[in-house]
């Protein structure tokens, strides 16, 4: 095959000139490796394309001549992601690092693969604005591999992992055919094939382009340390700083051995005589970060901290981040190789987990240093090692092993934000069930199905000596875990018994579907099975999370009746396809619900809701006059626009702003028209405050809370609504538009009529939901895909759906 | 000879680098900072991809192959610039490459493009004086006989006709008159003309320095070394000059040339054993930060610390106020200051104290500019290309000016901007700048 191979490297040179095309010894050999340690193959040729249309291209002649595709951003992932089977061409996208303006309207941007996590946030500072999933890696990883891998990092805990803050993916399949997941809207029901590509480990589709989602800088940041002379108080406080009502933006720990490391390589000064520390991150208005930062402090205290300080400035704290962001590096100071684990578990099982580890150090006599994300019960234990050292390789793994399975038995998963890869190939089965095992590969057939795309990775092992988990006894009634802040229930179970049944601890589903008492557009009475399936959204939704991103675990059928279990109850889990962001608004036509865990949240102490009506109403404060897009109130205060140009009359704008024990408004949550009120009585725990105000008093209110543009969601990942036209254009005001503006920010409320029966919130809580078909695919969607995906999962049809999907009509 | 074989070189020290490279964890935070990986995408080219490809050559038996043509180029392109050791969590030492590179180095005279007789005298005041007169003359026949682009058009050429371009347009020029200086940035300042155009020294010196210059700024850049240390003299130095003194021995040192390197240190010391007898020396200020960085390697032997001229005047807290500068001003950090020696606040401060100057930090602060001294006559092609994307970044920040600390960095970055199509900012050095809002002061305060 020499000849074969010759031509094809003759073609790839003609595509992509003399430097685009890398065939030496030096680069098969430092490709043929990333920074996981592993390695298997030597590839055939690396390919740097330069555009987005070359690397489609690379991709159809590997197609053409039968070769396998392994992307590569700057090789910083840890699970061997990137590490190429002989004679695979590895493609860099090294030279795809284009970064569009930045759409400050709606906080979002275009991004090529290869643009670097951290420049994509210098690219948004002068807007306010950042990129929230911060990898570890961030200062050379790239958006490609983030999204591959679907990666997180410290703050995480409060904004969401990559695939919250995607709006839309371009991407070119194995034969490099283009493909586009539609405009980038925030919310879309149907077939989220952008939440499926999103941790696929380039093994489904390649990413050519991104629109990402970009998210406030909060007006204040406060950062804590605090030193735990038992590594157990530390684990355990956690749990009780989220029930005491308080959402750090990022919780870390670092354990002594990993204290030891950083200190050596970075010298910060953190104390040698403790067994943990924990950073804790508060964001938001400086009232709220304050009062963020004394309530943290207290908790942290009473849970067996021995101090909790403060950082003094931004250049302290930056110094902090740097020294745990830092912090794998720094173990190649201790040992020359190590296994960097990735486990997740319940935050109720932190502690339990923890205490295993140690055990598991000692029966295995290895050196573990571990860095948590603790907020998301992720724990990355570095298992020391010298692979020169005969046996010392297979001690670390088999303890690594042990881990794993202990965080198994804790309800867990192998992987929270590194991947399968290679390296968790093995592990897969053992928290996968079988039928889990066969949709996974079937998805991977529809995509790839001549398997050229990555092979080897992110599926579980497969064949006859594989043993795969058995599937967790599906809940037959409603369990909330306050430690783990998590509720499962059966799929009947009303959304009102749950949002009960919750607030009775404190907290509650971020989801804003209400009470029992039916307001216009919200179903009282509506199933938590029917809100996942069908993507119920309520008024919350621009302050909260839909319910993609808030489902944690689901207990299934696929259409053939085959019972399977998806996720666990972890806040974050890369362990497979992310079938549950697929389900997720689905509408029943994949599988059918049998129970799901969803994600808590600490409930608002209490609401204030604020409504005031506009011109017409005679409310002396009135609007203010129509602003063109993207233009900021007098003297850049803030300001509240209702425009309703031609209608008459304009109903009310109403907001809903949270508030903490102590009095201090949070966050907004909901905003919108009409009279009814958004929140209806006694949901949500304690609304209503309600009163009236006009908008001179509803600005003041704002302008109080500071932070532009925070209102809409900084302090918790953030649903945007849609907009149309690549989101660079806001369409002017009109009958079935509302305009919001604060600050700088302008956005833009689709549907959302003066009309209290029609307003946004029944366009889309109602006419999305019950009932409605499955909203046809966005043009540039491959249909062949999308019903690939309908047979995989229900072969036989019985679970009905569009003519487009079941392939008996048009798209 | 073409192909070295490894082992021969390693000079016994096979245990020693493997130790040191086995501290990489493959981590990649090197690559961003990488200004050869930065301009290619080349991971060959990056830190981590020469430290693989070293570990590589070490596994390798001693007899083993030589070493292939793709591995000693991705060596040998490493700049040093020490980036990557700034910021390598695992503190994997710069030196480490310094052998890659010296490992892949063809051995015997260096590459035919620059005749080795030249490189070997670039560390002579006499001889970079002449080339810095050569390079301008040269420069103004080039632009006469080929327009503006010269350069671009002689870069496609043959090695040694590219590498003669680079090294004409890349030798550093700065105004030699003080009045020069003084009109130039009066002009971009929009000021008036200063009654005079001196800079006094302090009445009653606070401090004595011991002062090194360095070949390049002796030999190129005269005057701007003279502003230098009149700047000294103003904020309270008195400045201490033994003769005697030599190079620094940095280029002989990277030009694979201890003995030489060794016998211009041994010169040194004992040009500065006299002086550093005398009471008071508090520190041996350093003008050029390659000089500074070879010059802390001396170790203990040093009469005095070592100080950088710049770091030097930050810490001089009791100067007189400077006089306005109303300018956006983008600053560009030698790679030996900044990764070799940690100044980075120090200029920053110095600057902020000028009233009406606007500091702007450019994208990819941490990547070399692609000078390296004789690395960018060895590499002319990834040389330019290489300041050509630190001047974009300069221009795009809107500055008025361009200011860095180093010779080398200055031509670099001249010859970068002038390759750009559109209009850009002058370069300074950034001595030039602070003597000049120095001078601008002492005149506000004398009227």
């Amino acid at each position: 095959m020499p000849e074969a191979r010759d031509r094809l490297v003759a073609e790839f040179r003609r595509l992509l000139g003399p430097s685009g095309l890398l065939t030496g010894p030096a680069a098969l050999s430092v490709y043929a490796r990333d920074a996981s340690h592993l390695q298997w193959g030597t590839p055939l040729a690396v390919a740097l394309p330069a555009s987005e249309e070359d690397l489609a291209r690379v991709v159809a002649l590997c197609a053409a001549a039968g070769v396998t595709v392994v992307m590569r951003g700057a090789g910083t992932g840890l699970s061997g992601g990137a590490v190429p089977p002989p004679g695979a061409l590895a493609v860099s996208t090294a030279r795809l690092a284009g970064l569009g303006p930045v759409d400050a309207v709606v906080g979002a941007v275009r991004a090529q693969p290869g643009v670097l996590n951290a420049a994509v946030s210098r690219h948004a500072a002068p807007h306010g604005l950042h990129f929230a999933p911060d990898p570890s890696s961030q200062a050379a990883s790239t958006l490609g591999g983030n999204i591959a891998e679907n990666a997180g990092g410290p703050h995480c805990l409060s904004h969401g992992v990559t695939s919250h803050h995607l709006r839309s993916l371009d991407w070119c399949d194995a034969e490099g055919r283009p493909w586009s997941t539609g405009e980038p809207v925030a919310v879309a029901r149907g077939l989220d094939l952008r939440g499926l590509l999103c941790g696929s480990e380039g093994t489904l589709g390649i990413v050519t382009g991104a629109w990402l989602q970009l998210t406030p800088e909060p007006a204040a940041v406060r950062t804590l340390l605090a030193e735990f002379p038992a590594l157990e108080a530390a684990t355990a406080a956690v749990p009780r700083l989220l029930q005491a009502g308080v959402l750090p933006v990022a919780v870390e720990i670092i354990d002594q051995a990993m204290i030891a490391t950083v200190e050596q390589a970075f010298a910060f000064g953190l104390p040698l005589d403790v067994e943990a520390v924990m950073i804790a991150e508060l964001a938001g208005p400086a009232a709220t970060a304050d009062a963020g930062a004394r309530a943290t402090t207290d908790v942290l205290l009473g849970a067996g901290a021995r101090a909790v300080r403060a950082a003094a400035d931004a250049a302290e704290r930056l110094a902090l981040w740097q020294c745990r962001k830092r912090a794998f590096g720094a173990v190649g100071r201790l040992s020359p190789n190590y296994v960097s684990m990735d486990v997740v578990v319940p935050l109720g099982q932190l502690s339990g987990l923890v205490r295993e580890i140690q055990e598991v150090r000692a029966r295995f006599d290895v050196k573990i240093a571990t860095a948590f994300h603790a907020g998301d019960g992720n724990l990355h234990p570095a298992v020391h090692y010298d692979e020169r050292r005969a046996g010392d390789r297979e001690r670390a793994h088999a303890a690594a092993d042990a881990i794993i399975k202990a965080a198994l038995r804790r309800g867990g998963s192998v992987t929270g934000e590194h991947g399968v890869g290679l390296e968790k190939v093995h592990a897969l089965p053992w928290q996968v069930d079988a039928v889990s095992a066969s949709l996974l590969r079937g998805i991977k057939d529809v995509f790839d199905p001549a398997g050229r795309l990555n092979p080897g990775k992110a599926l579980p092992a497969a064949g006859p000596a594989v043993r795969y988990a058995a599937i967790p006894s599906r809940p037959t009634s409603l369990r909330v875990d306050v430690d783990s802040l998590a509720v499962t229930a059966p799929a009947g179970t009303p959304v009102a018994d749950l949002q009960e049944a919750v607030l009775a601890h404190g907290l509650w589903l971020p989801l804003g579907l209400a009470g029992r008492e039916p307001a216009p557009g919200l179903d009282g009475g509506g199933t938590i099975g029917e809100a996942v399936a069908r993507l119920l959204e309520g008024p919350m939704l621009l302050a909260r999370a839909t319910a993609r991103d808030l489902l944690l675990e689901a207990w299934a059928e696929a259409g053939d009746g085959r019972a399977f279990h998806a996720g666990a109850a972890v806040a974050k889990n890369v362990a497979g396809y992310d079938l549950l962001r697929l389900l997720c608004g689905s509408g029943g036509t994949l599988a059918t619900l049998r129970a799901v865990t969803l994600q808590l949240r600490p409930a608002p102490a209490g609401c204030w809701g604020w409504s005031w009506t506009a011109p017409g109403d005679g409310d002396a404060g009135g609007a203010p006059a129509v602003a063109p897009a993207g233009h900021s109130g007098p003297g850049g205060s803030v300001w509240l626009a209702a425009l309703a140009a031609g209608c008459d009359p304009l109903a009310g704008l109403q907001v809903v702003i949270e508030r903490s024990p102590a009095g201090v408004p949070t966050r907004v949550l909901a905003l919108g028209g009409g009279t009814q009120p958004l929140l209806p009585a006694g949901s949500g725990g304690a609304v209503v405050e309600a009163r009236r105000a006009n908008v001179g008093e509803a600005a003041a209110l704002l302008s109080e809370l500071e932070a532009p543009g925070w209102c809409l969601g900084s302090a918790d990942w953030t649903a945007w609504q849609p907009v149309a036209g690549a989101g660079t254009a806001l369409l002017p005001p009109g009958p079935d538009r509302f305009l919001w503006q604060h600050g700088p920010r302008v956005v833009w409320l689709p549907g959302c009529a003066p009309v209290a029966a029609e307003g946004w919130r029944a366009d889309i809580a109602w006419r999305n939901g019950h009932g409605a078909p499955l909203p046809p695919p966005p043009p540039g969607s491959p249909l062949h895909v999308l019903r690939g995906l309908k047979r995989t999962f229900d072969p036989e049809g019985k679970l009905g759906g569009p003519g487009w999907l079941t392939g008996g009509g048009d798209a | 000879m073409r192909d070295p074989r490894p082992d021969t070189r390693l000079d016994g020290r096979r245990d020693e680098l493997d130790a040191l490279l086995r501290r990489c964890v493959q981590c990649g935070l090197c690559l961003p900072v990488c200004a050869t990986w930065l301009a290619t995408g080349d991971e060959t080219m990056s830190p981590r991809g020469r430290l693989l490809l070293l570990g590589d050559l070490l596994a390798q038996p001693a007899d083993g192959p030589a070493i292939d043509p793709t591995v000693s180029r991705a060596l040998a392109t490493c700049i040093g610039c020490q980036a990557c050791t700034a910021a390598c969590p695992s503190g994997v030492p710069a030196s480490l490459l310094e052998d890659a590179v010296r490992l892949a180095a063809p051995s015997g005279p260096a590459p035919a493009a620059v005749p080795g007789v030249l490189l070997g005298r670039l560390d002579e005041p006499a001889v970079l004086a002449a080339i810095g007169t050569l390079a301008a003359v040269g420069r103004g026949a080039l632009r006469a006989l080929l327009g503006p682009r010269w350069r671009g058009r002689l870069a496609g050429r043959r090695h040694v006709i590219a590498t003669i371009g680079r090294l004409v347009g890349s030798v550093p020029r700065a105004p030699r008159s003080d009045r020069e200086l003084a009109r130039c940035l009066d002009r971009l300042c929009g000021h008036g003309e200063a009654p005079t155009c001196a800079l006094p020294a302090a009445a009653a010196p606070r401090e004595r320095v011991l002062w090194f210059a360095g070949c390049a700024a002796d030999g190129l850049l005269p005057e701007s070394s003279r502003r230098l240390r009149d700047l000294a003299r103003w904020a309270g130095a008195e400045v201490v000059q033994p003769a005697g003194t030599a190079c620094c021995g940095a280029l002989a040192a990277h030009g694979d040339q201890p003995r030489r390197a060794e016998e211009l240190r041994e010169r040194n010391l004992a040009a500065w054993g006299g002086a550093g007898d005398e009471d008071g020396v508090t520190a041996l200020v350093t003008e050029a930060a390659g000089c500074g960085v070879a010059i802390r390697g001396y170790g203990e032997r040093l009469p005095a610390p070592q100080v950088d001229a710049i770091a030097w005047l930050a810490r001089a807290g009791d100067r007189p106020p400077f006089g306005a500068v109303p300018l956006k001003v983008a600053l560009h950090d030698p790679c030996h200051a900044r990764h070799g020696q940690g100044i980075v606040a120090e200029p920053r401060a110095l600057l902020r104290a000028v009233p009406g100057l606007v500091l702007l930090e450019p994208g990819e602060a941490d990547a070399c500019c692609g000078s390296g001294g004789a690395w960018g006559l060895r590499h002319p092609g990834l040389s330019a290309e290489l300041g050509e994307r630190k001047a974009r970044h300069l221009a795009a920040t809107g500055a008025d000016l361009v200011v860095t600390a180093n010779p080398g960095c200055l031509g670099q970055i001249a010859d970068g901007l002038a390759s750009l199509p559109h209009p850009t900012p002058p370069v300074l050095p950034l001595g030039d700048l602070l003597w000049y809002a120095a001078m601008r002061g002492a005149g506000d305060s004398r009227t």
